[in-house]
């Protein structure tokens, strides 16, 4: 191995390591040495009480139903966007990718809103109907409403990209003895489950370490739980105790998921990609009632609570006061989603590389880090970065918002790194191989050949990167340095006491914030690569 | 056009950098600065930190907490940095934390000029915290119970099985009562207190509004609330009334709940972080957050209040010692999870 190549790569693994697992390790230790010695003290109390089994088994079922529902939902969007001829098919999947690029909590707010004694459904159907919908909102019902809707475009975008995968010589072998309902069945979907079963998996994770719809709703979960340990309790001992078993939850499902993903054949990454666009799935008679049935589903559960938000905010007065009251936030949160999506694209492009490179050793170790860093909740993060970077002598990383983007990196870089995989694995061999017989240094053949060979993954790397620093909550709302609260954290704070209508102008402000750059970006690389 | 992608990503990056590098340098420790930790909801103290800036020019970066945090998060925040404060000032929302605070060493005495007038009963004797504009523990109670109760403890009474509802104890002011009770009643009263409030199948909710929220819509009959919470929902017609209990010749009287601001052992703006105090201290910043949502009493005799709201004068004010019930609040913690199911 090259010395650049080494101290290149081995920097971003480091970047990885400091970002994300030392905080977790600190968390550990420190939980470990509660008292001063060596021991379980912290735990003693946390596994002796009954709420927190009872805790754990809400988290548990909570996760458990809303995976089932993102599957549900899921796996039918991904096989009807990624592959068959349904109308609008790239609009349908944009609308239904939506909910994935904002807090999920905003959901949660729309839906309390349409339930409320003054909103949508009073008015409408009456304020017993009203009244009914809020009491089913409120508890496990609710949850799994707004968590399935927030985290399905995971599967739905995992579902798409792997039907896309599946050499379409499998697929017409098998279009010679079956219709395409079964070659769809029987060979496409089994060869995307493992796509499926890391959609599943991440879904799960991220609403079992969700905080901040389940305390909407009041329903009761161990997240919350381990927040609230650290909020109320003055005991970083315990917090980190509470956290603990979320992590190791999702080390445990992470490690089985890549057990089983082993087994069935790993992923499609690599399973020999053909030249040209796979066919299209045709719907014939199912086309119309297909169409209906997706975009009524998105309609209800993307367009509805976007729609309700734009009417609880009202006229202009309530975005000229939210404007006002956290124009400010709105700007930082853009400033650093844009250094954060460099960072994190640069990051994800780097391990990815090294994913290429040593697809079982390194890479693989990388991705794994990467993959759990990902999913260990936002708070969990938070109180390890705070355990580790509050000291005088790192004040240059506490107190500036570069604890915010150590966060980022920690929290993100399993997005960015996929990305970049992926479009890796589509340059062609053979490009960089020539560039290395024509004795281009390894640096010389990253900057020159390979980035501008995966230019598409990139710019979608940086996108997504920046999407998901714009919309964290968990970690931002624990560590931003005063002065440095973003969009999504001033409108939690704001939400004690704030009047409706300013707090549903402030997440319709923070929708187009994320929505409108999502868009005017996706419509340049669209551009970029027909110019191309 | 990939030069212009190329283009386009560095300059969005270099762009942002270059006025993160603005603010982060200019973080560094000036007169001009305060940075404050706020547990009063935002909507109301936001307001009062902006007409701060704008009247004296000194810079405010505040920290606000989130409901989820429970209103203790900053104060959290506050204890992990003492060795290493960021905050020069910490504007609670209630004493009790204040005042747990000045027992771990994180506050500073400060003796404001602002504070003349203010009762001693709500300022720490030696400075670490003092007292402003305050909440009072109420009783909120539905129109449709004709008999309401008069006293905290009528709760308890068979009257008032499974119509009763209170915020979880281990949180915010409810928690600051339960001490304050043990320590007005003495342990054992206040022990059989909570235990009879148990058996009369009391429902636990995730905050005070919520209970009050459960009494507006008739899901309860009655609930142990801030005036706050309660004077909201009389504005906004909800059929309640709101009862400040104990208030016969001998009674408990109604526990207190004011703001209290505590500058930070250490903090990087000590000039400033005065400043700041003496401002929120103020008689003008009492009026301010009387005419406001929240509603609070002001603590200065003579400050004007809306007719709604209760002056101090008129209320029979339970007698009790701050830093007692701080002490009382961190004895009897494990108790109270124990009694809340945790």
């Amino acid at each position: 191995m090259s010395p650049v190549r080494r101290a290149v790569l081995g920097s971003a693994v480091l970047l990885l390591v400091v970002a994300g697992l030392l905080p977790v390790a600190g968390m550990i230790l420190r939980s470990l040495t509660a008292g001063g010695h060596l021991g379980f003290e912290a735990y003693r109390g946390l596994l002796g009480s009954a709420r927190q089994w009872s805790l754990a088994g809400n988290s548990l079922l909570l996760a458990a139903l809303t995976t089932v529902a993102a599957l549900l939902l899921g796996v039918p969007a991904g096989v009807l966007v990624g592959r068959t001829d349904l109308p609008g098919r790239r609009l349908l999947a944009a609308l239904l990718a939506m909910p994935l690029l904002l807090p999920p909590y905003l959901n949660a707010v729309a839906w309390m809103a349409a339930g409320s004694a003054s909103g949508p459904v009073a008015r409408v159907l009456g304020e017993g109907a009203a009244r009914t919908l809020s009491h089913w909102l409120f508890g496990l019902p609710g949850c799994v409403l707004v968590l399935s809707t927030a985290f399905m475009p995971l599967i739905m975008l995992l579902v798409a990209a792997a039907l896309r995968g599946v050499p379409p010589r499998l697929e017409e072998a098998g279009l010679l003895a079956a219709p395409w309902r079964t070659v769809l069945l029987r060979i496409s979907l089994p060869l995307a489950a493992p796509a499926i079963l890391l959609g599943a998996a991440l879904v799960f994770l991220l609403a079992l370490g969700d905080v901040t719809v389940p305390p909407s709703f009041r329903y009761p979960v161990f997240a919350v739980e381990s927040l609230s340990q650290f909020s109320a309790f003055y005991d970083l001992s315990a917090a980190t105790a509470a956290a603990m078993p979320l992590a190791a939850i999702t080390a445990a499902v992470l490690g089985l998921e890549a057990l089983v993903s082993r087994w069935t054949g790993a992923g499609t990454a690599g399973r020999g990609r053909e030249p040209g666009p796979p066919p299209t799935v045709p719907l014939g008679r199912f086309r119309l009632p297909a169409a209906v049935t997706a975009w009524s589903v998105a309609g209800l559960l993307v367009g509805a609570p976007l729609l309700i938000l734009v009417l609880r905010a009202g006229g202009p007065a309530s975005y000229a006061a939210a404007l006002g009251q956290a124009g400010g936030s709105l700007v930082r949160g853009l400033l650093l989603a844009a250094v954060g999506g460099t960072l994190l694209a640069a990051e994800g492009f780097l391990l990815a590389v090294l994913g290429v490179e040593r697809p079982r050793g390194a890479g693989a170790a990388a991705d794994a880090t990467a993959l759990f860093l990902f999913a260990v909740p936002g708070a969990v993060m938070g109180v390890g970065l705070i355990v580790l970077w509050n000291h005088p002598w790192a004040n240059l990383i506490y107190a500036t918002p570069l604890i915010l983007l150590l966060g980022y990196l920690a929290r993100s870089t399993a997005v960015t790194l996929r990305i970049c995989r992926a479009t890796l694995e589509l340059v062609p061999p053979g490009l960089v191989e020539a560039g290395r017989v024509a004795g281009i240094g390894w640096g010389r053949r990253l900057v020159w050949i390979l980035a501008p060979a995966a230019w598409r993954g990139l710019a979608a790397a940086w996108l997504a990167g920046a999407v998901f620093c714009l919309r964290d909550v968990g970690m931002t709302l624990l560590v931003h340095p005063p002065g440095w609260d973003t969009l999504p954290v001033r409108i939690m704070t704001l939400a004690a006491n704030g009047a409706p209508e300013l707090i549903a102008a402030l997440c319709v402000l923070l929708v187009a914030a994320t929505v409108i750059p999502v868009g005017l970006l996706a419509g340049l690389v669209g551009r970029m690569e027909a110019g191309s | 056009m990939r030069r212009l992608a190329v283009c386009a990503v560095t300059l969005s990056t270099l762009l942002p950098l270059a006025a993160c590098s603005r603010r982060t340098a200019s973080l560094k420790p000036q007169a001009q600065r305060v940075v404050v930790y706020v547990s009063e909801d935002q909507v109301f103290s936001q307001p009062v930190l902006e007409a701060f800036q704008k009247e004296t020019g000194i810079e405010v970066r505040a920290v606000y907490d989130t409901e989820e945090a429970k209103s203790t998060g900053v104060m959290n925040r506050l204890m992990a940095e003492k060795d290493n404060p960021q905050a020069d000032v910490y504007w609670a929302n209630e004493p009790i934390r204040a005042e747990v605070l000045r027992q771990r060493g994180v506050a500073e005495a400060y003796d404001s000029p602002a504070a003349e007038g203010i009762p001693a009963t709500f300022r720490d004797p030696e400075g670490y915290w003092t007292g402003f504009s305050a909440r009072l523990r109420v009783l909120i109670v539905n129109d449709a119970v004709e008999k309401p109760p008069r006293s905290v403890l009528d709760l308890a009474d068979r009257t008032w099985r499974g119509k009763v509802v209170l915020a979880n104890p281990l949180f915010g002011t409810t928690t600051s009562h339960m001490a304050a009770l043990f320590v007005r009643l003495g342990d054992a009263e206040a022990r059989g207190f909570l235990d009879r409030l148990k058996a009369n199948g009391v429902r636990l909710t995730t905050s005070n509004g919520e209970s009050a929220d459960q009494v507006a819509a008739g899901q309860a009959g009655v609930s142990l609330v801030d005036s706050d919470d309660a004077i909201n929902r009389v504005r906004r017609g909800d059929p309640i009334r709101m009862i400040v209990p104990d208030q016969e010749p001998g009674g408990l009287g109604c526990f207190v709940v004011p703001n209290a601001v505590v500058l930070i052992h250490g903090g990087p703006h000590p000039d400033a972080a005065r400043r700041l105090a003496d401002y929120l201290l103020s008689p003008d910043t009492e009026r301010r957050l009387a005419e406001a949502d929240c509603a609070q009493i002001p603590l200065h005799a003579g400050v004007p209040v809306p007719k709604d709201v209760p002056s101090l004068g008129s209320i029979r004010v339970m007698k009790v010692s701050y830093a007692a019930v701080a002490r009382k609040m961190v004895e009897i913690q494990q108790e109270l999870k124990a009694w809340a199911g945790y």
